[in-house]
């Protein structure tokens, strides 16, 4: 009688704590969002145990891709990422898609915008990379569009225009924020008119939760981070730094020594933030004490461009323009560089970097200051890839503007 | 006494280390200038081709080059989406780069030619760097990037400095700190060299990656000939397309001046005159002409053409009376006719319509026909009408 009394507490406790579960926001499982679960490039997983000069990587499959930069988000054993398709010179459009994670076949396609034509000729296509939700993905488009689409058939549930709602006028090279999602709260930067720079939405329906400060579109994506014990989104637009709480109130700003960053403001330690951009200085750390912005370091030892870093037991690895470089903290010196990757990207799975050149050479170099080690190299794409990889379930996902394929590691 | 000369000997020691461990500027460039090759093989290379793969916005493409020993660079290269050509004869040069927003070639600026300097060089600017008059100053021994490098400061001629990184095992060549362009606008540039090959025992750097701004181009060289022939047309600078269309206008010209007599309904003789039409830079030609029409008329006429409106353009300056005439219009059928337009920013059609039509082309002769409308061009009547010969030498 008594151990039948305890079975039914346990299965009552699961039960509550599964109910309780899913009433929460609970975060998808994978490389869900933009720069990986946390935002901040590294995966969760392991890459340990593998022995090195014995492994040669497997291609589990590579498939053609419409063009776009949208990383590949993962959750499920479903990809999901946006891809174009161009009909003429003047005509294409935009799609957020669904592909098996173990075959990388299509499961369904949904058109949200007309395709974004890039008069430079870097590329065409979305930008942005969407972010996957409990029963949604929320893409953003190259032109502006905010959609958001059944992660089941792509079934197109809402939709907003940010130039045509909020009279945000588009980036030079297109829209390229990525979403991002805070207690429920679907979070943008939308550099609309009016005090509409900075929104959040109801995830559900769209409808405006709230909208905050002034500042154009620019090309970078919110942090979302914990500091103080206090959940943030942080956004790096003009030379500004904005933090805000979910539900929109201001917490701090700071005045920054530059502008239109394009890396993701990364968190190091507990409570500083790494910035970086390509003019000088190249980088700034600063210090949040009590919701005041104090800047501890500077240098120019690290300028990234488009592709972001990412930060492990006091150095930063990341591009200082083209060139690979492990960088202190502390200091803000050089403890290693290494040419040969052009302007590339790099995420960080267990104590591993994994870096893909911008003509689709994929590396695994260790991450430790000491020296650049790598451990392992191949060609995984061809042609130019400025999208970071994607790592889930001990395989890492690239794609370009053509393709993408995915390979098992271990 | 002991203690003294103790230290003496300490201090002699101190300063022979010194000397025999420090080597001057002039013996790191000998042993840099020895890494690259025999010096008496360098001198016999007059000329190189180049061919390689060079790399601008992440997309690699056939790079083409041509240098010579005296300075001059001829290079064919695609930037991103466009088809770039460079040229620099040694002093100055010429670029077609559709980044800039037109497609017909424009002289180099000078911190354009400052660059040519350095990329016609055959790799290293110490070769020769005291016959080409540039001056030099160690600066000492540093660590780059983990490598232990002699930093040398080259001073051109044209007061340009630079930084060179030499390697101090090798004496190659590590790193390059110097002034670059990007799209015509002067940048501090870093420059890095690697993969260096043998070939005719001659020591070059194969990969080349440079760095300015956001800027990263590799230059990864595949195939080098040595003591090529080559056409020194291609450093000449060429006209646009759309002025190239005008050059039947170039020459010293004989001109029979015909004035229209509407009372007899024909032309009749007015004056016998010559003229003057050469270029006076790349993409403009210009007139001088006088003549007799009635009055004596003095005029400069210069001819353009302007890419943004796809149309020709030319501006009289009348000497008689002191007035301005603008015309535009197009080159179609092997006639070029202009008319009249209001000067200023608003060039639509002035109410009084003249038009000048450039007829009967050939290699040697053309006929210039000055009609006028009173009725916005509904029908013409002819004025003036000049026809030109060419001059013997």
């Amino acid at each position: 009688m008594e151990i039948k009394f305890k079975y039914l507490l346990i299965t009552f406790l699961i039960l509550v704590n599964t109910i309780a579960g899913f009433s929460q926001n609970t975060k998808p499982d994978g490389w869900y969002q933009f720069r990986g679960p946390n935002r901040d490039g590294i995966s969760t997983e392991s890459l340990s145990g593998i022995n090195w000069s014995e492994t040669k990587p497997e291609l589990v499959w590579k498939k053609e891709l419409g063009s776009g930069f949208a990383e590949l988000t993962i959750s499920d054993g479903i990809i999901y990422t946006m891809t174009s398709e161009i009909v003429d010179s003047i005509t294409g459009f935009e799609y957020v898609a669904a592909f098996d994670e173990n075959t990388g076949n299509e499961l369904w396609r949904s058109q949200v915008d007309s395709i974004y034509f890039d008069v430079d000729g870097w590329g065409n296509g979305s930008r942005s990379t969407p972010i996957i939700d409990e029963n949604q993905i929320y893409s953003f488009s190259g032109h502006g569009k905010l959609s958001a689409n059944s992660l089941k058939d792509g079934t197109l549930n809402w939709q907003i225009d940010f130039v045509e709602e909020f009279g945000t006028t588009t980036p030079r090279w297109g829209f390229a924020s990525s979403p991002t999602i805070v207690d429920d709260v679907l979070i943008m930067e939308v550099g609309g008119t009016d005090s509409r720079a900075f929104m959040g939405f109801n995830k559900k329906d769209g409808s405006i939760n709230w909208s905050s400060e002034n500042g154009n579109a620019s090309h970078d994506s919110p942090l979302a981070a914990t500091i103080d014990g206090k959940e943030q989104i942080i956004f790096a637009n003009g030379r500004k730094l904005f933090s805000f709480t979910s539900t929109g109130d201001t917490l701090w700003t700071y005045n920054m020594p530059f502008g239109s960053l394009t890396a993701i403001p990364i968190l190091i330690d507990k409570n500083k933030i790494f910035l970086s951009g390509v003019r000088t200085p190249g980088f700034i750390i600063i210090e949040i004490n009590g919701n005041t912005a104090t800047e501890v370091l500077n240098g120019n030892s690290m300028k990234n461009d488009f592709s972001s870093c990412v930060y492990r037991n006091g150095y930063i690895y990341g591009y200082h323009v083209a060139a690979l470089r492990c960088v202190s903290v502390e200091t803000g010196e050089v403890s290693w560089t290494k040419r040969g990757f052009g302007k590339g990207s790099l995420i960080m799975v267990d104590d591993k970097l994994l870096v893909l050149s911008d003509k689709g050479k994929l590396a695994v170099v260790k991450a430790t200051p000491d020296a650049y080690t790598e451990l392992i190299s191949f060609q995984a794409i061809e042609g130019k890839s400025w999208t970071a990889p994607s790592f889930n379930n001990g395989k890492v996902f690239v794609r370009n503007l053509t393709e993408m394929a995915c390979y098992n590691l271990k | 006494m002991k203690q003294i000369t103790k230290y003496t000997l300490t201090s002699l020691l101190l300063i022979v280390a010194l000397i025999t461990n420090a080597q001057t500027v002039d013996e790191i460039i000998t042993r840099h200038r020895n890494a690259h090759g025999e010096l008496k093989k360098w001198d016999q290379v007059e000329s190189m081709k180049i061919t390689g793969r060079f790399t601008a916005f992440s997309v690699e493409d056939d790079f083409f080059a041509i240098k010579t020993k005296d300075g001059k660079y001829y290079s064919e290269l695609k930037l991103g989406q466009f088809d770039v050509i460079e040229a620099f004869n040694g002093e100055t040069g010429w670029t077609i780069d559709p980044w800039q927003e037109f497609t017909f070639p424009r002289e180099l600026n000078k911190s354009e030619q400052n660059v040519f300097l350095q990329k016609a060089e055959f790799f290293t600017p110490f070769y020769n760097y005291k016959e080409n008059g540039c001056e030099v100053e160690l600066i000492g021994k540093q660590v780059v990037d983990g490598i232990d490098v002699y930093a040398i400061k080259l001073i051109r001629t044209n007061g340009h400095t630079e930084t060179w990184y030499l390697d101090a095992n090798t004496y190659l060549e590590y790193k390059r700190e110097s002034r670059w362009v990007d799209f015509a606008y002067g940048v501090p540039a870093e420059t890095y060299f690697d993969d260096f090959r043998e070939i005719d025992g001659l020591i070059i750097p194969f990969l080349t990656e440079k760095t300015f701004w956001q800027r990263d181009r590799v230059l990864q060289i595949e195939n080098i000939e040595f003591n090529v022939d080559v056409d020194e047309n291609v450093f000449t600078m060429p006209k646009s397309a759309e002025i190239e269309k005008l050059a039947f206008l170039i020459g010293n010209w004989g001109v029979r001046v015909n004035a229209w007599s509407g009372r007899a309904n024909r032309w009749y003789k007015a004056d016998s005159t010559s003229s003057t039409i050469d270029y006076i830079a790349t993409n403009l030609i210009q007139e001088k002409i006088s003549f007799i029409d009635f009055f004596v008329q003095s005029n400069i006429t210069n001819f353009g053409y302007s890419s943004s409106e796809s149309k020709y353009f030319s501006t009289t300056y009348s000497g008689f009376s002191s007035e301005i005439m603008m015309m535009n219009g197009v080159f179609t059928d092997s006639t070029f006719v202009l008319n009249n337009v209001k000067i200023g920013c608003d060039t639509s059609q002035a109410s009084i319509q003249i038009k000048a039509t450039y007829s009967n082309i050939t290699e040697d002769s053309f006929t210039l026909g000055i009609e006028q409308s009173g009725d916005n061009g509904k029908s013409w009547n002819p004025w003036v009408q000049l026809i030109y010969g060419r001059m013997k030498e």
